[in-house]
Parts: C-alpha cells; sequence; structure tokens
C-alpha cells in the first residue's frame, strides 16, 4: 500500500501553496516599512492608545511617514483619536483596503472603521453558539489581514497599538518576525506594574526586543502653571525598569489637555513645547535612537 | 490530508463540485478514485473545522473569494459595512435573503467552494435565482 511520501500533492486544497501565497503577500506590503513597533502594557487603561497616538504625532511631526495598527480588535480606538470616525467611507481597492487618513497624514487601520455603526460591537458570527475558539482564531486571521490587505504604502514606522494584556504578542511576532521591538507601559501603580512585569517577562523569554519602559501619568501637570503634583502611589518604576533590566525610556505626566485630541489635533501637535509635550518627544528620542541604532 | 483508494492503490481526488458544507461549522468533503470511481466523504466537526480555518486557506483550493481583500474579515464579520462585502466577486444571479443568509453561515474558508457549487449548479439548469429550494436540490444531488 502507498504511503503519504508516495502520493503526490496534497488532500487537493494546496493548503501549503495557499499558505505560502498569504505569506508572500504578507511580505510584500511589511517589506515597504522600515520600522514597526508594538506598544503593549500589562493593564488596561494605562493610555497606552493616547501614547500610541502621540508618539506617532511626534514621529510625523519630525518627517516621518506613519501609520497605526490598530490591534485591539475589541477596544479599538485609534481611529477616534486620529480623527477617522466610523462613518468614513471605505475605499477598497483590487489589492487592498486604503487605510484611514488621520491628523498629520498618519495612516490608520482599526476594526472600528469597518463596522457599520459606531456603536457595533464585533461579533464574528450571527450564530448565537460562537466558541470561544472560533472567536481567537479569527481575531488572529483579522490581525493578519489587517495588517496585509491594508494599502499602507511607504512607511519609515508602523506602530502597532497592542489590546491589553501580552496575549496577542505571538500572533504578531509570527505575522512580524523582524518588529524592532515594543514599548512596554505602565503607570506608577503597583497594580500596572505588577501587570506589566509580567508582559515584560513574556517578551525576553519570547526574545521579542525591549525597546524601554514609558510610565505614563507619572505625575499631574497643572495646565495654568505647569506644576507637577503626585497621581499615585506606587513603587519607583525606575526600580522595576532596574529590576527587570530595560531601558527606562520616558516619564510622561498626565495633562488634562490630552482629552483634546479626540475632537482636535493630537495633543503632541498642539502642545510639543508643554511639559508632557516634552516628555513625549524624549521617549520617541529614544525609540528612534533604538530603532535606527 | 490525503485518501488513498485501498484496492486500487492510488490517491483520491477532491471533488470541488462535490463538497456542502453543514451550516454549523461542520465541514462534508467528497473525495473519489479515479480508477474505480469509489467515492468517500471526510466529514469534521465544527472544532477540526475552527483549526483549519486558523491558516486562512479554503478547501478545495483558493477561490477569487478567499483572494480578495479583507476575504475572511468581510464574509465572517456579523455587522461590516456594506462597502466591505462588496469585495466579494459578483455573479449575475439573484440570492434570495434565505439563500444568502444560509450561504452567509458556512464557514468562510470553504464559502467560495460551496457558493461556486451552487452557482455552477444552478447556471447548468438554468436558474436565475437562487432560493432555500435550489440549496436544497444542491445539497441532495452532491449527496451530503
Amino acid at each position: 500500500m502507498k504511503t503519504y511520501e508516495d502520493l503526490e500533492g496534497d488532500g487537493g486544497s494546496n493548503i501549503i501553496g495557499q499558505v505560502v501565497e498569504l505569506g508572500e503577500k504578507l511580505r510584500t506590503r511589511l517589506d515597504k516599512i522600515k520600522y514597526k513597533v508594538a506598544l503593549m502594557s500589562g493593564k488596561g487603561g494605562v493610555g497606552k492608545s493616547s501614547i500610541t497616538a502621540n508618539i506617532a504625532s511626534c514621529l510625523a511631526d519630525r518627517g516621518n511617514k506613519v501609520g497605526i495598527l490598530d490591534a485591539d480588535l475589541n477596544g479599538p480606538s485609534i481611529g477616534h483619536l486620529l480623527g477617522v470616525g466610523n462613518d468614513a467611507q471605505l475605499d477598497m481597492k483590487d489589492d487592498g483596503l486604503e487605510p484611514g487618513i488621520g491628523h498629520q497624514g498618519i495612516r490608520i487601520m482599526s476594526m472600528d472603521m469597518l463596522l457599520k455603526t459606531a456603536e457595533t460591537p464585533i461579533m464574528w458570527t450571527d450564530a448565537d453558539d460562537a466558541t470561544a475558539s472560533w472567536v481567537s482564531v479569527m481575531e488572529s486571521t483579522a490581525i493578519r489581514e489587517l495588517l496585509a490587505d491594508t494599502n499602507w504604502g511607504e512607511l519609515d514606522y508602523l506602530l502597532i497599538d497592542m489590546p491589553p494584556g501580552s496575549d496577542r504578542i505571538d500572533n504578531i511576532r509570527s505575522l512580524i518576525p523582524e518588529l524592532a521591538g515594543v514599548v512596554e507601559i505602565t503607570i506608577p501603580s503597583p497594580l500596572s506594574q505588577h501587570i506589566v512585569t509580567k508582559s515584560i517577562t513574556k517578551n525576553n523569554k519570547m526574545g521579542v526586543p525591549i525597546i524601554g519602559l514609558i510610565e505614563n501619568m507619572a505625575t499631574y501637570v497643572c495646565p495654568h502653571c505647569d506644576k507637577e503634583g503626585k497621581l499615585f502611589d506606587g513603587e519607583d518604576v525606575h526600580k522595576l525598569s532596574e529590576r527587570k533590566d530595560v531601558p527606562y525610556i520616558g516619564k510622561i505626566p498626565f495633562d488634562t489637555r490630552v482629552s483634546r485630541s479626540q475632537s482636535g489635533n493630537l495633543f503632541y501637535k498642539e502642545f510639543k513645547d508643554s511639559v508632557t509635550g516634552q516628555a513625549i518627544a524624549e521617549a520617541v528620542d529614544n525609540i528612534e535612537k533604538f530603532t535606527t541604532k | 490530508m490525503k485518501f488513498l483508494c485501498i484496492p486500487c492503490d492510488v490517491k483520491m481526488e477532491v471533488q470541488t463540485d462535490g463538497i456542502m458544507p453543514e451550516e454549523k461549522q461542520n465541514l462534508a468533503m467528497k473525495f473519489k478514485c479515479k480508477k474505480c470511481g469509489h467515492s468517500i466523504a471526510m466529514l469534521t466537526n465544527k472544532f477540526e473545522t475552527e483549526f483549519v480555518s486558523k491558516l486562512g486557506v479554503e478547501m478545495g483550493g483558493a477561490t477569487d473569494v478567499s483572494k480578495a481583500p479583507m476575504a475572511a474579515v468581510s464574509s465572517s464579520l456579523a455587522q461590516a459595512k456594506e462597502e466591505l462585502k462588496a469585495t466579494n466577486p459578483e455573479d449575475d444571479l439573484i440570492w434570495t435573503e434565505e439563500a444568502e443568509q444560509r450561504i452567509k453561515k458556512v464557514p468562510f474558508f470553504v464559502r467560495g467552494m460551496a457558493k461556486k457549487t451552487v452557482i455552477n449548479f444552478a447556471m447548468e439548469k438554468g436558474i436565475t435565482t437562487i432560493d432555500a429550494k435550489v440549496m436544497d436540490e444542491v445539497r441532495e444531488k452532491v449527496g451530503m
């Protein structure tokens, strides 16, 4: 009786050929992008998307062509922050979907742009018995398509706004093996630091380069007098960075004007000379230094 | 995965016109021995098909449906924008709402093949409107 190797081809679906073709499509797209950087936090609510948007703003302000992939599929906020509403018309071409063009020409792709209304949640089937494994499969597939089927064009930086937690990095790492690195974001609270430590440990184990640790909401800046005050009690984030041997690349104070970016320009563009604006610029200095070394 | 016809000792071939997946993400694929004509069906449960789908490939070979940008997202997202869904190739046939709903329930990675089977059947018979009755006939014809 013949064995597996004796029979030419596969079962008839050419699975390997299809997988190779998908890989080539993704590669063609990614090869036009110089640096891919993921921004992660362990805990949600630490201002990761807002930091991502403002780092993009600073990079664009320095003449870089920048894109953002909103990998937070179930909590997308990049479109909102960059001024691309859910009602924006999609422009589908034969070779891919055109990205949304946000403030300062930043190209974005987010699940929020693909859903019928701003209030529509992401559901991967109309059926009422969608299994957790099906949802997980579809999320991985969606990330691949958002990356590979968006006409990003030539970019200097593609920032990937990750969802809270560290599970999605496995997915991103397998799709983008040349990932320049990840930026870990935490706030000073002990809980946030506890969770981001897990993310750092995981990335170290996986061999994912860590560009550095950003301490967001490190202090509170009075918009009237620029005086800083403490927002959270917690261990000094410098200590965490030393303990985990991760560079401390930015201490970003909270500024109430950050919320203006939801309706007007991005905070950095408008307030680059503020204490917070300068702190963002310093973090970007470190990111550029790391990626271009 | 390959299938061997033991009496003939030859590889069985996938029947691209013989697939009619069940609607609850079960998969049924027909294989036929070219030599003796014997047919078998590979049946998988939804958990097995979910793992295949992670590869983003189509059973029976890639079609225009799977090659279109955002194919999986557009065909699987419950409430996607219409212009995203328009990425699927158009055909001249009219699909009734019920038939559309039924084909939508087919997992995306076999939807192209299932749709092609229904379209081929309709064109052979000169049918211009695909409704639930036509889909039942197709299922009966392919024997699954």
